[in-house]
């Protein structure tokens, strides 16, 4: 079975958030609810002050500590190594939240991050949290993965695209956008990047690209000091790096 | 059946309010149902009062859900996730827990001195547990689909699937044994079982509500087994301080109007050495808690800072537990009504804020946000949170008059006279209680 994992190579991300806007098209996200989000922080100290970037989506831990915290169950590993929500065992009491390290997951129900509040610009008729004009279509969602647009009193995170990426064919060690035959099981974000700094595959496979670039080129993880074994690695090379800390010297 | 004072059972008490709906009409039941009697009473006035301010918040904390849903909330996910309403939960089912610890001294123990405030401590501990249920429901996304979705989960790994499962066995058991003290069954094997199995429960579950905290190794501020050592011990504290207070509030802040026993036990020197040694060691933990939190580099402990500066810390320390501390230890005040309740109130002024500035403190660090959200997270809890808390403490507020007018929470296994003795909630002015609903 496949592990999947990805890959972001900081020395050639642009930090020009391509992927964001990519996962909020392919994945409804509402303005603000960034499942993938680019964190700018700054380095240093005036006159020797650095802007960085950092791309974050979820980790897809190997030890996820939200689905251990979760009470019900709802937060899972699948067998292929992806970490979803099943939206009807969701209770929201965001205890997922307060357990994910990387501050990957969201809640519904709160006021607006980013201004006019679309669920009532698009208002919802049904049980869904609002109605965007732009959405996957309806035979793709699927709430016991946490895939579409959530219910209301729900948290929500990053699927590595699920519903892309569980249709590639088995035994696939990577899933590489350049391929016309895998570039629609590829997550959106790793389409989207236009200088290639994503690959995704198949981490349990040796063969794989992902597999090998993290082993040659040395891929790191996130706050690998504490244990989750998150399943994106990156690699920083000579021109970048991944934030030690989340301490509040961000810009 | 012309007035209805301890009755038996829940029966009683549905046949006599069918009785004196048909005899006094709908609009006089309504009125002496919110007075408790024809005649105002202390427990009747916490009841009516209770039963507005509760009905009133209830309403609007639902107007503004169905409207604004969790909107209505100052939480976030680029901030705080559990706000208000969670500290509200912690705050009052850590008083629940406090309380049966109170109530353990002399029913496990045998700390004989505190069996009259024992009967008391259980009414109260169930009836803040309720509240705090209430509190937190209401702040869930899906309050309903936790009823099935919980034990169909079966999440053993998980610290809250635990706090339910033991918060809950706490609940039963306090119901069963209060329904044994309600039948004056406070010795028999199965009523000394009960006790015995309540106190393991809430220790179990005080300690595993600290262990949701203290198990999240992401959160340096919470993280550790001290959280929930921590938890046990201040939840001990606030049952203290809120059987105090609770206990002066039925006698009018009077220790002349208390029973005997009741009155022994406040003026001797058990009470106040066992309320100062608890804020001692509260005092201990919250300042041996804050040195380890300013004093390491840890990535995370930044917001201990940001802690050490506000107001509300301060308050804590100095109101909250220095001076209640000094009151209770000085031998010309700690036995003095109003110095204890002075020490009560403060103690559970100070509790509040512990427990709220515990939980925002413990988030106030942004978990990579970036650019969406720099420096430490800021929150001010909305109107809707305010009136949520309101509720809380309305809840208590009702079901504490309710259940000092229907039980006889002063009831001591040594002091068997269930009606003449004492006068419960006695009406102000007058120490001659007018106990009767429709008399």
């Amino acid at each position: 079975m496949a592990k999947w994992g990805m890959v972001i190579d900081l020395e050639k991300c642009t930090g020009c958030q391509a992927c964001t806007a990519a996962c909020a098209m392919e994945n409804s996200r509402l303005p603000g609810e960034n499942w993938q989000d680019v964190i700018f922080f700054t380095e240093g100290e005036y006159p020797s002050v650095q802007v960085k970037w950092f791309p974050r989506p979820c980790m897809h831990c190997e030890k996820p500590s939200c689905m251990y915290a979760c009470p019900t169950g709802a937060t899972y590993k699948t067998s292929d190594g992806v970490v979803l929500v099943d939206w009807d065992k969701c209770i929201g009491c965001k205890y997922c939240m307060i357990a994910c390290p990387y501050g990957a997951r969201f809640y519904t129900d709160e006021k607006p991050l980013a201004a006019p509040d679309m669920r009532k610009v698009f208002r919802s008729k049904d049980d869904h949290s609002w109605s965007p004009p732009w959405r996957m279509p309806d035979n793709r969602e699927d709430w016991r993965r946490g895939v579409g647009v959530q219910p209301r009193g729900v948290v929500s995170k990053c699927t590595f695209c699920y519903h892309r990426v569980s249709k590639a064919p088995k035994g696939t060690p990577d899933l590489d956008p350049s391929d016309p035959a895998q570039r629609e099981f590829a997550p959106a974000c790793v389409v989207a990047c236009p200088p290639n700094a994503r690959y995704f595959g198949d981490l349990a496979n040796p063969n794989s690209e992902v597999s090998k670039m993290i082993a040659n080129k040395n891929g790191v993880r996130l706050l690998d000091q504490l244990g989750n074994k998150p399943q994106v690695y990156y690699l920083t090379g000579s021109g970048g790096a991944v934030p030690t800390s989340r301490s509040t010297a961000k810009s | 059946m012309n007035y209805l004072a301890e009755p038996r059972s829940f029966a009683e008490v549905a046949q006599y309010l069918l009785n004196l709906w048909r005899r006094e009409g709908t609009l006089q039941f309504l009125r002496l149902s919110l007075m408790l009697g024809r005649e105002k009473s202390i427990a009747g006035e916490m009841w009516k009062y209770g039963v507005v301010i509760g009905v009133l918040s209830f309403a609007f904390v639902l107007i503004m859900l169905f409207t604004e849903g969790g909107a209505a909330f100052n939480t976030s996910s680029d901030g705080i996730n559990w706000g208000l309403a969670v500290s509200v939960y912690i705050f009052l089912a850590l008083i629940s827990s406090g309380l049966t610890f109170i109530a353990s001294l002399s029913m496990v123990f045998g700390f004989r001195d505190f069996y009259p405030i024992a009967k008391r401590c259980v009414w109260l501990a169930i009836i803040t547990l309720g509240a705090a249920f209430t509190a937190l429901a209401l702040e869930l996304g899906h309050p309903f689909r936790m009823l099935w979705a919980m034990p169909a989960g079966m999440q053993y790994l998980s610290p809250m699937f635990w706090m339910g499962i033991f918060y809950l066995i706490d609940l039963v058991l306090l119901l069963i044994k209060f329904d044994r003290l309600w039948h004056d069954d406070w010795e028999s094997p199965l009523s000394q079982s009960l006790s015995i199995a309540s106190f393991v429960a809430v220790v179990a579950a005080s300690g595993m509500l600290g262990l949701v905290f203290g198990s999240m190794f992401m959160r340096p501020v919470w993280y550790g087994t001290f959280t929930a050592v921590y938890f046990v011990l201040t939840a001990a504290l606030s049952g203290a301080a809120a059987i105090v207070l609770a206990t002066y509030v039925a006698y009018g802040f009077k220790q002349d109007r208390m029973p005997e026993q009741l009155r022994n036990m406040a003026s001797g020197h058990a009470l106040p050495g066992v309320f100062a040694t608890l804020i001692g060691i509260a005092l201990f933990s919250v300042l041996v808690r804050m040195w380890t939190g300013l004093w390491s580099h840890l990535d995370g402990l930044e917001s201990f800072h940001a802690l050490v500066r506000s107001p509300a810390f301060h308050f804590e320390v100095w109101a909250g537990l220095a001076l209640p501390f000094v009151l209770m230890l000085s031998p010309k005040l700690q036995r003095q009504a109003p110095w204890q309740t002075t020490a009560a109130i403060l103690v559970l002024l100070g509790m509040f804020v512990d427990r709220y500035t515990f939980l925002v403190t413990g988030q106030a660090l942004p978990m990579f946000k970036g650019a969406w959200a720099s420096g430490l997270a800021e929150y001010v809890p909305s109107f809707t949170e305010w009136m949520l808390a309101v509720l809380g403490f309305a809840i208590v507020l009702a079901c504490y008059g309710l259940g000092e007018r229907l039980f006889h929470l002063a009831a001591d296994p040594r002091h068997r006279v269930r009606t003449s003795a004492e006068p419960k909630a006695a009406p102000r002015g007058e120490s001659t209680a007018v106990h009767e609903l429709g008399s």
